[in-house]
């Protein structure tokens, strides 16, 4: 063989071989996966806000540094509502205007339920948010849309399954906000105390964040509960009924659901917080728990104590990401309706500690939750029983 | 430099539009305003309808406290009564978005004539305080007569339809929005060329005054609330077509105080100013949003960091406006005009 023969061959090996590169490297140039995000940084809900952003961030990181879904980046792309509903929708107009988005997070009930036409005609996306409405574990009604743990009703459903079974036959009260937020779970309330043997003797209505709850007291103490379940609070007016009831004497145990669970602002609440016991669908920042990688994985990235609005908005993602995978893995285009089938196919989940055993999805919501309790000398929730899952 | 403009007659003094250059300003607007939906995209054609339904409401509150001097928090909660009527009509009776938006003014109307009756003994602050109890008692009617306005859950209606075709997207729903709101400008332009206008602002300028002359207090301060409502009323009903889902917190106080600033801002006691401020108002906060939006691929948690830094920016601007033109952003428009009019001349 000629010299030139075997320049000429080696020329051309090394050229193949960079064209297989480049088409190798163009093969894994792979479409970004996009989640788009009304979060209410400002404004009202901003406490939360802050920690759901916080939370989506950090999934998303994580799921990067990872490999993406299946070699496809995900990228996060968030702005600021402030709570309120026609400016979520014009988040939502501007960030689907910019970008091909295949997931989203919405901030509000409201929200949901005015984006969802919207969602059901373009058909191209997946849908999570803050909101744990009853309403929207509706998979005919909402069919892109779910929810990233149990509903409102389910919350309470597990804690009276809890008070069943620390107390049969036990007298509860159910002290709910004048609201959307806190009329929402009141019904399937009452119907799952009768279902459970309880005896729900007490229905009270406030108005949200008010203080003055001095007659709702005295209806309270004429009731004597043995459990007393908040729901639609943050913070106030808790402290204030937990205050005035034990002035009177009362032995009454209080109980939240997820939006006043948060351990600093439980830990707002000063000596009565202590015995507060309520319903968490996810652990704590700082639960220690065996083989819960993504709970140690959070703690190396984020060296403070971190809300449960960080650990909602984190598991929503992980949620969002693996309906993706799924997908993806199953060959179908990214649409509203092959998310909702990965999504739906999500059965035993190992969420790596964020939630304490494997999770599936069941109709729209995660039915899954654990009741915590305060312990103020450690400054804690703790942990007061195993994992409930409703089926 | 604009030398003068003579009037010939009594109606050419009163027109809207009194000179040749305005007419084809407002010719360029509306060509404008037709063309708008083709060529923008969901997001600004969403943008340009939230600032219309603003325009209507913020020009029925400019009427009552602008021109009228009755000051009045429950703007958004007439609002909501026009919303709740049209979508009980919507989802009940399937009757025409014309005639829906009529009934839902007429609503509006009725309970603002209600609510005005205490402007006939108190004025000011405490009217305002009044105004804010009807706000409440409103709010209580649509979470609690939950056979009709649904409750705290709301209600969800179906889209509004021309001739079978459902309009569903902004750049749809527009088409419905903006010939209404420049009807409802018009209209509030011509009232104050008429005796009913000009007894409004004597109301205003010193309403004892207005009576000795022979303005009949309740007569006029009644039909101003009406009228004010009605507009309020027909925003309320745009706003349940664009969104389509009302419930009790989609009218809050929060957005009785936003009508509030907008009128302050924009200039009280003027059509324009109406129009100005309810612009500035919807978007100053989104025009932020963008510029916050430009710094996000170099920094990447600028939405977090900045949103709050967004808010007090906003805040800022409206004090700064309040400060250097207190008469609104309707008199730094008439200072610009004058001086290109009167330019190279200063006064």
């Amino acid at each position: 063989m000629s010299i030139f023969h075997k320049i000429a061959k080696r020329a051309t090996a090394v050229a193949l071989g960079a064209g297989l590169m480049v088409g190798a490297a163009h093969a894994a140039e792979k479409k970004d996966i996009v989640l788009g995000g009304s979060i209410p940084l400002t404004g009202v809900f901003a406490f939360a806000g802050v920690g759901i952003h916080a939370g989506i961030q950090d999934a998303v990181k994580i799921t990067n540094d990872n490999g993406g879904i299946e070699g496809h980046k995900l990228v996060y792309v968030p702005e600021d509502t402030a709570y309120k509903v026609d400016a979520s929708v014009a988040a939502f107009n501007k960030i689907t205007s910019q970008h091909d988005v295949n997931l989203y997070y919405g901030d509000s009930t409201a929200f949901s339920k005015t984006i969802a036409p919207e969602l059901d005609r373009s058909g191209k996306m997946l849908m999570a948010g803050a909101s744990f409405a009853s309403e929207l574990d509706d998979p005919k009604k909402y069919p892109n849309i779910f929810i990233p743990g149990p509903s409102y009703t389910d919350m309470v459903g597990i804690l009276l399954e809890y008070i069943a079974k620390e107390k049969p036959g036990a007298k509860v009260g159910f002290v709910h906000s004048d609201t959307e937020f806190g009329r929402d779970p009141v019904e399937g309330a009452k119907a799952s105390a009768k279902a459970l043997g309880l005896d729900m003797n007490l229905v009270i209505s406030t108005a949200p964040g008010g203080v003055d709850v001095s007659t709702e007291v005295l209806k309270m103490r004429r009731a004597r509960p043995d459990f007393v379940i908040f729901h639609g609070y943050v913070l106030a007016p808790i402290p204030e009924f937990i205050t005035q009831a034990r002035s009177m004497g009362l032995k009454t145990k209080f109980m939240g659901t997820f939006w006043s669970m948060d351990n600093s602002m439980v830990g707002k609440m000063g000596d009565v917080a202590d015995g507060f016991m309520g319903v968490m669908p996810y652990n704590y920042y700082y639960t220690k728990a065996d083989n819960a990688p993504m709970l140690d994985k959070i703690r190396s990235m984020r060296d403070t104590y971190q809300s449960n609005a960080y650990m909602q908005g984190f598991f929503s993602t992980m949620m969002m990401a693996e309906a993706a995978r799924n997908t993806v893995k199953a060959g179908k285009e990214l649409n509203g309706a092959n998310l909702k089938a990965g999504l739906q196919a999500i059965k035993d989940f190992d969420t790596g500690g964020v939630i304490g055993v494997p999770v599936s999805v069941k109709g729209n919501s995660v039915p899954v939750g654990r009741v915590y309790q305060y312990d103020a000398a450690k400054k804690q929730m703790v942990a007061a029983s195993d994992w409930i899952n409703l089926d | 430099m604009r030398i003068g403009t003579a009037k010939e007659n009594y109606l050419h003094d009163a027109a809207l539009f009194d000179t040749n250059v305005q007419r084809a300003w407002m010719v360029a607007l509306a060509a404008a305003l037709l063309v708008l939906p083709f060529i923008s995209g969901q997001y600004i054609g969403y943008l340009v309808c939230l600032v219309l339904i603003n325009i209507v409401s913020t020009t029925g509150l400019n009427i009552l406290t602008g021109f009228t001097g009755l000051v009045s928090l429950g703007q958004a909660a007439f609002m909501g009564v026009g919303a709740y009527t049209v979508a009980i009509l919507e989802i009940n009776a399937g009757t025409p978005f014309l005639l829906n938006l009529l009934i839902a003014g007429g609503a509006a109307s009725l309970v603002g004539v209600v609510v005005g009756l205490p402007s006939l003994r108190v004025k000011g602050l405490y009217l305002a305080i009044a105004t804010i109890a009807a706000s409440v008692i409103l709010h209580f009617v649509f979470a609690n007569w939950t056979s009709v306005t649904g409750g705290v859950s709301g209600l969800t209606m179906p889209p509004a339809s021309i001739f079978g075709f459902e309009l569903v997207q902004p750049n749809q729903v527009y088409w419905i929005i903006m010939p209404i709101t420049v009807v409802m400008l018009f209209g509030a332009a011509n009232l104050f060329r008429t005796r009913i206008g000009r007894a409004f602002i004597a109301i205003r300028d010193r309403d004892i005054s207005a009576e000795v002359l022979g303005i009949r207090l309740l007569r006029y301060k009644l039909l101003s609330f009406a009228i004010s409502s009605f507009y309020a009323g027909v925003a309320g009903g745009l706003w349940a077509y664009f969104f389509r889902v009302i419930t009790p917190e989609s009218f809050p106080l929060m957005m009785s105080i936003f009508f509030l600033a907008a009128i302050i801002v924009g200039g009280m006691g003027s059509i324009l100013g109406g129009i100005l401020g309810a612009v500035f108002m919807t978007m100053v906060p989104e025009i932020l949003k963008m510029m916050v939006g430009v710094l996000s691929p170099i920094w990447p948690d600028a939405v977090a960091v900045m949103s709050p830094v967004r808010i007090i920016v906003f805040g800022g601007l409206i004090i700064f406006f309040l400060i250097f033109e207190p008469d609104g952003l309707a008199e730094i428009w008439r200072n610009i005009r004058r001086f290109f009019h009167l330019w190279p001349f200063r006064t």
